[in-house]
Formats: structure tokens, C-alpha cells, sequence
């Protein structure tokens, strides 16, 4: 584990040993431990299975320089990176490999300056830092056994399927730059997603629980409420094709925006014109109702970091103001490519994420932290059944994919659990799992939403790293298909 | 200077030692296996012409797996590697370290699943089924040796293909095309003998290209072209038969010939469709090769990637059953051309050919030690990492449906009513494989056994069941094309996998916007 006192002098030393080149117009270098443990899951009762399958991490460290660098005219920018190495012979060769790659890219026009103070400090949790591998273990047991006695409490033994894991990711980071740029960050995340299934009654159930800090995380509860969920949807019934009034719960939300929506709201799909919003800023793309903004800087939420990996504080990024396309996500660059006069987007989403966190290895990306959903008239989830009155309240989804490019806004997705019909205002008879296919386009559900509610749950979703603080929210007219389960 | 990936010939003897030598030292442990990676890779990226990102560089890591305590558990650890770690020193006292945390964490585990095993008696030891230890070295294989091939050459050819891309036509608004070049070298070592020293070469190109007519949705296409081989793939010896410029321009003219082409309608119900190699490829991807990995198999990605349509339980699931018309055949060989080529698998075993369906029957499943232990089967090789610091998983390899007899341009003349589906796009399929809806680049409506329309943003859905038993042509046209983003596992790996197949005739609903 490196410290990050290492880290902060080895991106001043570095930064001062860059300065002194002849052809360095400015440079930025960023250094960075990631270590990112995963425990997990797999018990079948009928399979022979271990429980827990594997505990595994993957951890690294180095130092990155990104320099802008003086040819002729031209200002070219050139990146290199060095791994387990923060001492001057790592720099050098950082420094030689930013050389080695430096190209004229038009659209660079200039390393982030400071702007402003991060909201955040010290937040992360150092019980976490310096977790064991026995306690790790630990943790995804607990989860486990959370699931395991909440179904045989339900008097299920046979066909249980338990999968998901427990990830803990930690993350140093500092950065120093020509342009005044000098800060550091630390952050801890635990989260347990879990699935449990009961396969001869063919229902499955999610639960999930997330935090920064070991002492209030727990993953048993994550155990608890996904076999809960399972139990609760036991006897389902299939729909007829057709649209529907639906209600989205937290996943389906989650994994729609995740899927969909933020990545056709970042500055490099307008820039290859591969979202369904080019040409929309200032216009309505919404209901009225719905507010949508990206905000690094809420405390306890595990997509928040004290500042990006460039170096600017986190904070809040309008996307959908009352409906109306307000801004889009962006990093230095992008945000530079983007600015006139009448628009001038802030570059809080330049993070270098990778498998195992803030990656010294790669350039600043476009990455989302943690997008809240909020509805400018909010309601209780009763209250919202009442709206919809007849229809379907989904609750998990799966492989939502833009079927026919981001730029369509055409997507599809399957109904796999956590789901039920909704009769005169209440919620009624399960929902089968598998049998339907959702099949609409980002604009429809924009613009038909029947209500938002004000209760919110920070959720995530299998292969992104944003959190989504999600509302359950109903629309109307959803085209549903009928598709076969499993095995018919 | 940057380390070459011939820096292990001076390690290959120590790292091999140090696994026999340390696994011995511990106590209960039952298996240790390293995989130590190095790549030496060059890549750029242009958009519109110009020149946006190169690197020439390397990637070290390596990935411990360990199975330890009294009731037989797994415990892993893996890291990235800089230069100095690359010294028998240094890197000797790496992997010590790293099958110590590896090792704690096995006896960890094992110890809490003996614990709960008195109230859950599928808890098991891990156990791994036997296979042939082997000691070999694999060269890399190709025609141009990627490191040969100068930055400014990547630089300058990735620049030439965008710009002109970009000239085609006036509907282009952005282009963009990457490639990437080198060769990788990883290391196997195990504590039962192995000692697998193999070298894989991937060049790759992928083009971006977004065209707009008037005030219409912009269309984009997005494709690759690739193999495990050198510098040669960008120059034409490839799957198209074209130099990636060629490649990158008829992906070109077609976007800006499907920018104003109509959208096509769902249809309310099934039609005749005939689908190209290109779009099989997908096909067989998301409803045969999936399906068929152990993995899902035994339930163990229910969480993540979801189960299989195949097996229910060990009582009732479809091997030895029909799951498709007798025209059809699938299989899975790593020892073939394409993205899935290599001769050891991630836990040494030989690769080998295996035949998923034959003659429309479920022959077997894809797997690794473990599972085939699990389910009785001998090990057939299937299991990769995208790095070797991450875990390996039961992966496709070159999985793809077999060539049928039939000449492809006779399997459109016989439609009468019909459409035919051309090159893949996006797929989004159920759970466990059983239905899909995927998106094709175009749709041509087939009259009289002839094109008549081209369609965009359309696709086809359908029960994968039912449309395999819907197959009644299959062509003799067959092709093996790259997959690259590949995601399965958590943490997330994307793995680059090869599928095909010949052009096949059956029915789905067609699926529009």
C-alpha cells in the first residue's frame, strides 16, 4: 500500500523536474494506489459450489504526465506513464514515453486552471484502508448467511441460487499541475449487490446496500432484502403484448440512465454526433417534471470524490432542468472544445477510471459520479400507483442496450425480476420473470412521465461505476412483449 | 528503454521455481498457479483527419490463484508490474508476497465454509479435474512483426483512414479510426508442473462513423477488423480480404447510403429472414455461445451475465436433445484463426475443437477444470483473462455455426416474401439466452428472390429455440470475425472473442424503431 504523502511528493518532484525542461510548456502529473477487492458469491443448493467463490483483488500504483510541448507553431501533447515506480528514474520515464507519444491534437487547447475549493475533505474511512483478507472474507459470508436464514426462515431449501459479490475499493490519488493545480484525494467504497433466486418457483430478488464507511455497511442486509424480494414474487404471471402504464423502480431507473441517458448526455457523443440531444441544448427534452444533475460532492454517496483527476473540486452539473437540456457532462477537454459565448460547460467529470479505479495509466475520460434524479413535483409511491392506476411496476431489468446506436434512442431491455402488475392503484399479482421484452426509445419515456416519487435510493448497476440516486418514476404507454421463459 | 517481452527468458526459470519451491512451504495448500503477462503494444487514434492519441508502450502484471485449507478453497491476488519489478530479485519476492495474501485469503474462506457447511451441504471442497501438465513454448506468429512497424507508420496510416472517411461525402460529420499493434507474452507456471510459455501477436483497426442527410437521426457505424496475427491485418490479410482503408470506406458509403434510407417497422409477426455470416456472428455469440459457457451452466454468473437456456439442473437440461433443425452445427476452436486463437488456455490446458451442436443436437459445453469437475465432463480448455492480473473465466474461443452446402445468393432467390439481415450491430437477449432482439447494420426487403428496399435501424427478434428450429438453409459461405468487447465477470473483463458462421435462412419478428 503506498501512502499518500508518497504520492504528493512524487508528483512535486516530479512536477518541479518537468518544469525544468526546455520544450515543457506546461504538464500535469497525477499519481495514483488503487487496490479493488472482490468477494464473490455463488452457492446452488442442488451444485456443488463454494459459497464464496473466490476472493480476489487487484491493486497498482504509478505516476502519469500528460505535457503540452513547444513544435514551431504548434503546441503538441504527449502522455506517459510508469507503474510501481515514483521515484526520478520513474519520471524520466514518464517524461520520455509523454515525448516519445506527443502528437498535434487541434482540439487541445489547455491544461484545467484552479477553479474553486472541493466541498469534500477527508471522507474516506480508514478501517477500510487498512482492511485484512480475513475481514473481506468476512464480509461476503455475512451476506451470504443474510440470504440463506431470510429463505429457510420462508421454508426454501432446494433450487436456491445466491450469486453477486462484496467490492471494496480504495483509491489514492494526487496531482500537480503548471497550472496551480495541486491536491490530493482518498476515498473508500463497500458495496454488496446481491441476487437470490428460488429456481423450481422461478422468482428472483435483489437486494443491495452501499456505503464509504465499515462501520455502517452491511451486507447481510443486501442478503435479507434480495431474498425477500425473491420470496415476495413467488406464483408471477405473464402479460400480453401491449403497451403499459409502468412504474420504474430504482434498478430499472438506474440501468436506464446508466445505459442510456448519460452517455447521450457527454460532450464527446455531441462531438461525434452519436446522441439522440444534438442541437437541444436550451430546448425541452423532458416532461416538465423531471431535474436531472451529476453531483461528486454529496457526502456518503460512493461516487463522490473530494476532486476530479484533473484536479478541479466536484460539484453539481445540471443535465435536465425541468425538462429542458441544461448542460452536459465534460472533462478539460471536451469542456474547452465546447466553450463560446453562450455556453460554457465545467469540466467536473474527468476521471481516469479503470478496472481497479483512478488509473495513472490513461488520460481523463467522461465519467458520471453520482446523477441524481428529482422530480419537480414529487409524490408518495402510493399516490403514484394511484396515478397509474392499471398497469406494471418493474423492478429489475436487464441488458438494456441503444438496440440501434445512442443516436436513435431506440432501447431494449428484459424484466428478469422484483416485478408485478398493478391493479386499481395497488400493486397485485407478480410479474413472471423473462417473459417480457421492453421495447421503446429515451425520448418516449422523457416525455411521458406520469409522476416521480420523492423517496430516492442510491443505486448501482453491474458494470458501471456511477451511482444513480434514483426516484421510482411512472410512464405511460411502454410497449412490453411477450417473450418465452426459461426453458419455455 | 523500455523492457521487451523477451525479458522473460531470464525470469521464466526463477518464477517457475519459486512457484514450486513456495507452494511446498505452505501448509494445506492444495494448488498454486502464476500467470505473469508482458505486452509491447503501439496504438493511434485520429477523428476527422487529425492526428488525436499515440502511445508505444508495455503492460506488465501478473495473477495468483491459490486453493488452500482444510476444506479446499480459492483464494487470488493480482497487481500490475513496472520495469524494476522485472528483475529475478524483485519479481521473486513479488510472487512470494502475492501467494502469501492469496494463500490467507484461501484459508480464510475455507475456514468460514466449513463453518456454514453443517447448514448447506452443496458447500464443497474445489477440486479440478486432471489434464495433461504440459511444458511448452509458443512463438508468436505473423507475416510483419508489429514492434517492427515505426509509431509514425500507425500514426500516419490511422490519420489517412479518418481523413478519408471524412472526405467521402458531405453527410460525414465525424470520423474516427484507432488501431492498435504488438504482441503479448504470458507465462503459466503451476504447482502440478506447469510450464507454459506463450507469445500471441493482435493487430486491430476500428473505425467510427456518424452520417447525417437532412434532418434525420445521424446513423452511426462502429466496426473492427482484427486477428492474432501482425501488422499484415491492416495491410489486407484479413477476414474482409481488405487493407483497413478499404475496410474504413465501404463502412463509410454504406453509413451515408443507410443515412437516408426509410426505418424499418416492427412486424406483428414472423417473416422469412436471411441472415448474413456478419450477423450470425452476433447470432451465435449471444444464443449459442453464452449458453454454452459452464459458468452460466452451473449458475454461477446468475448475479451478473445471467444463466442458460441449456440446463435447468443436472436432471433436466438439453445436452443430447435437439435445440435446433438438423442443418445446424456450432462449435468452439481455439486452435483455428480469429480472435479466440491460442494453444494453452489460462490454466494450461490444450486447447483443443469441440463440437457444440452437431446435426442440431446439444453436444457439450464450454468450460475450465473446476466446472468439468463439477459436471463430470473432461476440460476442454475454455478459460482466459483479459490480463493476467485478473481471473480467468470460462470464455467463447473461436465459437461459431458450421458451413452448410448451400450457395447463399440460391438461399435468397428461394424467398419469395421475405428480408434479408445484413452485418450485426447491438444485441440485448433475455436472462438466460432464451429470446433476443439484435440490430443490423441494414435490412433489405427480398421480393421474388430478389433485393428490392434497403431498410435502417432495423433487426430481428425472436426465441432462440425457435428460430434455430426455424433454420432451414444454411450457406457455404462461412466467415470468422473478430468480436473485441467482450464483457462477462466482475470486475468487468472485456475480452476479445472470434464467432462466424455462413449465411442461414429461418423466421423472426422484424424489429424496427
Amino acid at each position: 500500500m503506498i501512502k499518500i504523502e508518497d504520492l504528493r511528493t512524487a508528483v512535486a518532484d516530479a512536477l518541479k523536474y518537468v518544469e525544468r525542461q526546455k520544450d515543457v510548456i506546461d504538464a500535469e502529473v497525477f499519481a495514483s494506489w488503487n487496490d479493488l477487492i472482490t468477494i464473490r458469491l455463488n452457492y446452488t443448493s442442488d451444485i456443488p459450489c463454494n459459497g464464496i467463490h473466490e476472493p480476489k483483488s487487484i491493486q497498482s500504483y504509478g505516476l502519469g504526465i500528460l505535457a503540452t510541448f513547444k513544435k514551431g507553431n504548434r503546441i503538441e501533447t504527449g502522455f506517459g506513464s510508469v507503474t510501481n515506480d515514483l521515484t526520478k528514474e520513474g519520471v524520466l520515464e514518464a517524461l520520455s514515453k509523454a515525448k516519445r507519444n506527443r502528437v498535434y491534437d487541434p482540439g487541445f487547447k489547455t491544461l484545467p486552471g484552479l477553479v474553486g475549493k472541493p466541498v469534500l475533505a477527508n471522507y474516506h474511512d480508514k478501517r477500510v484502508m487498512s482492511i485484512s483478507g480475513k475481514d473481506a472474507v468476512g464480509l461476503g459470508w455475512k451476506a451470504l448467511d443474510g440470504a440463506l436464514k431470510t429463505l429457510r426462515d420462508g421454508g426454501h431449501q432446494k433450487t436456491i441460487i445466491i450469486g453477486g459479490d462484496v467490492t471494496i475499493q480504495r483509491e489514492r490519488m494526487a496531482i500537480k499541475t503548471t497550472k496551480g493545480i495541486d491536491d490530493f484525494d482518498e476515498t473508500t467504497s463497500l458495496t454488496a449487490n446481491i441476487t437470490a433466486m428460488i429456481e423450481n418457483k422461478n422468482v428472483k430478488g435483489t437486494g443491495w446496500n452501499m456505503g464509504t464507511r465499515l462501520a455502517s455497511f452491511k451486507p447481510e442486509v443486501a442478503g435479507r432484502e434480495a431474498a425477500e424480494s425473491a420470496m415476495k414474487t413467488i406464483g408471477g404471471r405473464k402479460i400480453r403484448s401491449g403497451k403499459y402504464n409502468v412504474i420504474f423502480g430504482n434498478q430499472p431507473l438506474t440501468d436506464i440512465v446508466s445505459n442510456i441517458l448519460i452517455p447521450s448526455l457527454d460532450l464527446s457523443s455531441v462531438y461525434a454526433s452519436n446522441t439522440p440531444f444534438l442541437g437541444k441544448l436550451g430546448q425541452g427534452i423532458a416532461s416538465s417534471n423531471l431535474n436531472i444533475y451529476d453531483d461528486g460532492s454529496i457526502e456518503g454517496e460512493i461516487g463522490s470524490k473530494k476532486i476530479t483527476c484533473e484536479g478541479i473540486p466536484t460539484g453539481r452539473t445540471d443535465l435536465i432542468t425541468n425538462g429542458m437540456l441544461t448542460g452536459f457532462l465534460a472533462n478539460n477537454y471536451y469542456a474547452q472544445k465546447f466553450r463560446n459565448n453562450l455556453y460554457c460547460p465545467m469540466p467536473r467529470s474527468g476521471f481516469r477510471y479503470s478496472t481497479n479505479g483512478r488509473d495513472y495509466r490513461d488520460k481523463s475520460g467522461i465519467y458520471p459520479t453520482n446523477v441524481v434524479i428529482e422530480g419537480s413535483r414529487e409524490t408518495a409511491r402510493g399516490s403514484l400507483l394511484k396515478e397509474v392506476s392499471n398497469g406494471v411496476y418493474i423492478g429489475r431489468i436487464w441488458y438494456t442496450y441503444a438496440i440501434n446506436g445512442l443516436a436513435m434512442g431506440d432501447f431494449t431491455s428484459t424484466i428478469i425480476a422484483d416485478s408485478f402488475l398493478i391493479k386499481d392503484g395497488k400493486i397485485a399479482s407478480p410479474l413472471k420473470p423473462n417473459t417480457i421484452r421492453i421495447n421503446t426509445n429515451i425520448k418516449h419515456i422523457l416525455n411521458n412521465i406520469i409522476g416521480i416519487t420523492k423517496k430516492k435510493r442510491s443505486t448501482l448497476v453491474w458494470g458501471s461505476r456511477e451511482v444513480v440516486i434514483a426516484p421510482e418514476i411512472a410512464v405511460s404507454n411502454v410497449q412490453l412483449d411477450n417473450v418465452t421463459g426459461f426453458l419455455g | 528503454m523500455k523492457p521487451r517481452i523477451e525479458i522473460l527468458d531470464k525470469l521464466k526459470g526463477h518464477i517457475f521455481k519459486t512457484v514450486s519451491t513456495h507452494y511446498k512451504s505452505l501448509n494445506d495448500c492444495k494448488y498454486v498457479d502464476v500467470r505473469l503477462g508482458i505486452s509491447e503494444f503501439k496504438s493511434a487514434t485520429s477523428e476527422n483527419g487529425q492526428s488525436k492519441d499515440v502511445t508505444d508502450d508495455y503492460d506488465a502484471s501478473f495473477g495468483i490463484r491459490v486453493i488452500a485449507g482444510e476444506m479446499s478453497s480459492w483464494g487470488f491476488y493480482g497487481q500490475s508490474l513496472g520495469k524494476n519489478d522485472l528483475k529475478v530479485k524483485e519479481i521473486t519476492n513479488l510472487i512470494i508476497n502475492g501467494i502469501n495474501t492469496a494463500y490467507e485469503r484461501a484459508i480464510a474462506n475455507a475456514k468460514k465454509k466449513q463453518e456454514f457447511k453443517k447448514s448447506a451441504d452443496s458447500l464443497t471442497e474445489v477440486k479440478l479435474a486432471k489434464i495433461k501438465v504440459c511444458q511448452d513454448t509458443v512463438p508468436s506468429d505473423f507475416e510483419i512483426d508489429p514492434r517492427k512497424v515505426s509509431l509514425k507508420k500507425v500514426l500516419k496510416t490511422s490519420m489517412d483512414v479518418s481523413w478519408q472517411m471524412k472526405e467521402l461525402d458531405p453527410s460525414v460529420h465525424y470520423t474516427a479510426a484507432g488501431i492498435k499493434t504488438g504482441i503479448t507474452r504470458e507465462l503459466f507456471c503451476s504447482s502440478e508442473g506447469a510450464n507454459i510459455d506463450q507469445s500471441l501477436p493482435l493487430t486491430q483497426g476500428v473505425v467510427y462513423v456518424s452520417a447525417q442527410k437532412g434532418e434525420s437521426s445521424p446513423e452511426v457505424c462502429y466496426d473492427y477488423v482484427g486477428d492474432m496475427r501482425g501488422w499484415e491485418i491492416i495491410e489486407g490479410k484479413n477476414c474482409y480480404n481488405l487493407s483497413f482503408l478499404d475496410f474504413a470506406l465501404e463502412r463509410t458509403r454504406e453509413t451515408i447510403e443507410l443515412s437516408g434510407a426509410e426505418f424499418l417497422k416492427t412486424s406483428k409477426d414472423e417473416v422469412v429472414v436471411v441472415t448474413d455470416p456478419h450477423f450470425n456472428t452476433l447470432l451465435v455469440h449471444e444464443i449459442v455461445g453464452h449458453p454454452t459457457e459452464s459458468d452460466r451452466i452451473l449458475k454461477m454468473e446468475t448475479a451478473y451475465a445471467g444463466r442458460s437456456w441449456l440446463f435447468k439442473n443436472m436432471d433436466e437440461n438439453q445436452i443430447g436433445k435437439r435445440i435446433a433443425s438438423p442443418l445446424v452445427n456450432a462449435f468452439s476452436d481455439p486452435t483455428s484463426m480469429g480472435y479466440g486463437y491460442y494453444k494453452y488456455d489460462a490454466e494450461g490446458t490444450l486447447a483443443k475443437r469441440i463440437d457444440v451442436i452437431k446435426n442440431g443436437i446439444l453436444r457439450t459445453f464450454l468450460n475450465g477444470r473446476e466446472n468439468a469437475a463439477v459436471l463430470g465432463h473432461e476440460p476442454n480448455g475454455s478459460m482466459r483473462a483479459t490480463m493476467s492480473s485478473m481471473v480467468p473465466i470460462v470464455r467463447m474461443t473461436n465459437t461459431a455455426f458450421g458451413p452448410g452446402k448451400k450457395n447463399p445468393k440460391n438461399i435468397i432467390k428461394e424467398v419469395k416474401d421475405g428480408y434479408y439481415i445484413v452485418s450485426h450491430r447491438i444485441p440485448s437477449i433475455s436472462e438466460s439466452r432464451e429470446n433476443f432482439r439484435i440490430s443490423a447494420k441494414k435490412v433489405y426487403k427480398i421480393e421474388n428472390g430478389k433485393l428490392v428496399k434497403l431498410y435502417r435501424g432495423g433487426g430481428i427478434m425472436a426465441n432462440s429455440k425457435e428460430f434455430l428450429m426455424s433454420v432451414d438453409a444454411v450457406g457455404n459461405d462461412f466467415e470468422m470475425y473478430p468480436i473485441p468487447t467482450c464483457g462477462k465477470g466482475q470486475p468487468m473483463q472485456v475480452m476479445r472473442v472470434g464467432n462466424g458462421g455462413p449465411t442461414l435462412r429461418g423466421k423472426a419478428r422484424l424489429a424496427g424503431c
